[in-house]
């Protein structure tokens, strides 16, 4: 079983990509996944991604194998109705945040996690998209530093964070923290350096670590040759290939039929 | 050890054009670097990997710390003579030793030159540097990034490097860094023939391989990883993810580096001593 635990719908403004529901199922045709968690890529520059995300629903309605994870500003004073509303969704497992990109620590989103956790919901804190170095000059968003997810866990213990898009160096930092928080995992899609995941690894354990994508935004291939190459033991590899990810979102763990187009 | 399936089909060598031997300071530390690096590359294929050693990391090392990443280099490269190739990091600052350099370790067998941070690439300073090169048949391999939150005091922008490769169309510059040079990187360097760029440098992000291709042709596009900062896997991803056909898959990830590194002179005084 393989979930590709970030993936995205939508256009990006800074360059010329724009994920479809097609591109999306060609992508997991290709690497052989099972199941993705999809959030809108436009709701990142929204400040209330309402109506991006119900925009992502309806493209995700009917679809098996594709989850929803909308993206929630805690600023809009509605956030907490938001996540009741979509809660209700079948298709909805989870709620990403993207602090940078609205404005706000990870510590000011307490109370909207632990409203995602009392449906139910896991969320998926993003500390970043893309290297700051590169980023467009009209649009420099600052990482949201894990050591305050790190403490969001810490201090919300009935919730299941992610911490999408953390780099190899900041994991290693904070990887005794990481391992001590059973509610705590990281997404693989940042990673990199010489045998970056086996490293990951080896410092935050396999229980740790969900398989991501980061689609369309990065080449999806490049996941996949990562995970090839880091060479895990059997069971390692299909728990940060995709049990871990069914466990964390609530997935069906028996092999399912592809994604239907 | 599992063999990745990075090519599937091809029988085209593999080169990575721009890795670094490791962090440490010492030989002992950078064989055991370079054999974890070599595994990975290992893993997926890849034939031959072009070290640098950019002395101690420092923006502008002294010639004796210059000369001592070299040797390392030079030292793996006879450990590993199937496998490392070597380019010869030097810093414009001292002129003369870097001229000195560049003759002893090209004689050595190393096939190219870096140049990173001590200097701009359109500083008059690597003009003698770059004109060596020229008479070496060797390539330069520059370091270049747009960082929008600011430049090292003394590092290039692509527009230097195309200051460089206007300035001397005898030499072959490849521009390091694709992701982090972007769309306007490419456009800095697309009217200059003698300057191809690497796919190393940040993530790997969607659509910029093909940006490359489109803007300076398949044939000026070269595989590079600057591994161990990145890994084989994701800088890969950049070109198989990339919607490329076979042939120019083929000249990005080895033959436009085996034909680039195919020219190299023996320096005069000494051809055919290998010292």
């Amino acid at each position: 079983m393989k979930v590709d635990a970030a993936a995205y719908l939508g256009a990006w403004p800074f360059r010329n990509i724009d994920g479809t529901v097609r591109g999306l199922l060609a992508m997991m045709r290709e690497l052989a996944l099972d199941q993705a968690l999809v959030s809108p890529l436009p709701a990142f520059f929204h400040t209330d991604p309402a109506a991006a995300n119900d925009h992502l629903l309806r493209r995700l309605r009917g679809r098996t194998g594709l989850w929803a994870a909308p993206i929630i500003n805690p600023r809009m004073a509605d956030a907490g109705s938001g996540i009741e509303r979509l809660a209700r969704r079948p298709q909805v497992r989870a709620i990403r945040l993207t602090p940078g990109f609205h404005g706000y620590s990870a510590a000011e989103a307490r109370e909207v996690v632990q409203g995602a956790a009392a449906y139910g919901l896991a969320v998926v804190i993003q500390l970043r998209m893309q290297d700051e170095r590169s980023h467009p000059p009209t649009s420099r968003v600052p990482p949201a530093p894990l050591e305050e997810v790190i403490a969001l866990a810490a201090g919300s213990p009935g919730t299941r964070l992610i911490a999408a898009a953390a780099r190899l160096d900041e994991v290693t930092r904070h990887a005794e923290s990481i391992r001590a928080l059973p509610n705590l995992w990281l997404d693989i899609s940042h990673l990199d350096g010489l045998e970056c995941l086996k490293r990951a690894s080896e410092v935050v354990g396999a229980g740790k670590l969900l398989f991501a994508t980061c689609w369309p935004f990065f080449y999806a291939r490049s996941a996949s040759l990562k995970m090839q190459e880091a060479d895990l033991p059997r069971r390692e590899a299909e728990m940060v290939a995709g049990l871990n990810a069914a466990d964390v979102f609530g997935l069906a763990t028996q092999p399912s039929p592809a994604p239907s187009a | 050890m599992t063999r990745v399936d990075s090519a599937p089909g091809s029988h085209d060598p593999i080169i990575d054009i721009h890795a670094h031997p490791g962090y440490s300071l010492t030989l002992d530390g950078l064989r055991e670097e370079c054999r974890q690096l070599l595994r990975e590359a290992d893993r997926h294929g890849v034939s031959q990997v072009c070290l640098n050693a950019i002395a101690d990391w420092s923006e502008s090392p002294a010639p004796e710390r210059v000369r001592e990443g070299n040797d390392a280099v030079l030292a793996l490269m006879s450990e590993h003579p199937d496998r490392v190739l070597g380019l010869c990091y030097v810093s414009p600052r001292h002129q003369d030793e870097a001229l000195d350099e560049i003759d002893r370790c090209i004689g050595a067998g190393m096939v190219g030159i870096k140049l990173w941070v001590a200097c701009k690439a359109s500083d008059v300073l690597v003009d003698p540097i770059a004109r060596r090169a020229a008479e070496l048949r060797v390539p330069i391999l520059q370091h270049a990034w747009y960082k929008v939150d600011g430049q090292l005091a003394n590092e290039s922008t692509p527009a230097d490097v195309a200051v460089m490769a206007a300035r001397h169309p005898e030499t072959m510059i490849v521009m390091a860094h694709l992701t982090g040079c972007g769309e306007r990187g490419l456009a800095d360097i697309a009217p200059y023939g003698n300057a191809l760029v690497d796919t190393s440098g940040g993530d790997p992000e969607a659509g910029v391989t093909e940006l490359a291709v489109r803007r300076l042709g398949a044939h000026r596009v070269v595989f590079g990883t600057d591994s161990p900062i990145r890994s084989y896997g994701m800088t890969l991803g950049k070109v198989l993810g990339a919607k490329l056909s076979p042939a120019e898959r083929a000249l990005i990830l080895g033959r436009n580096a085996a034909r680039l590194l195919s020219r190299r002179a023996w320096p005069e005084r000494s051809r055919g001593t290998g010292q």
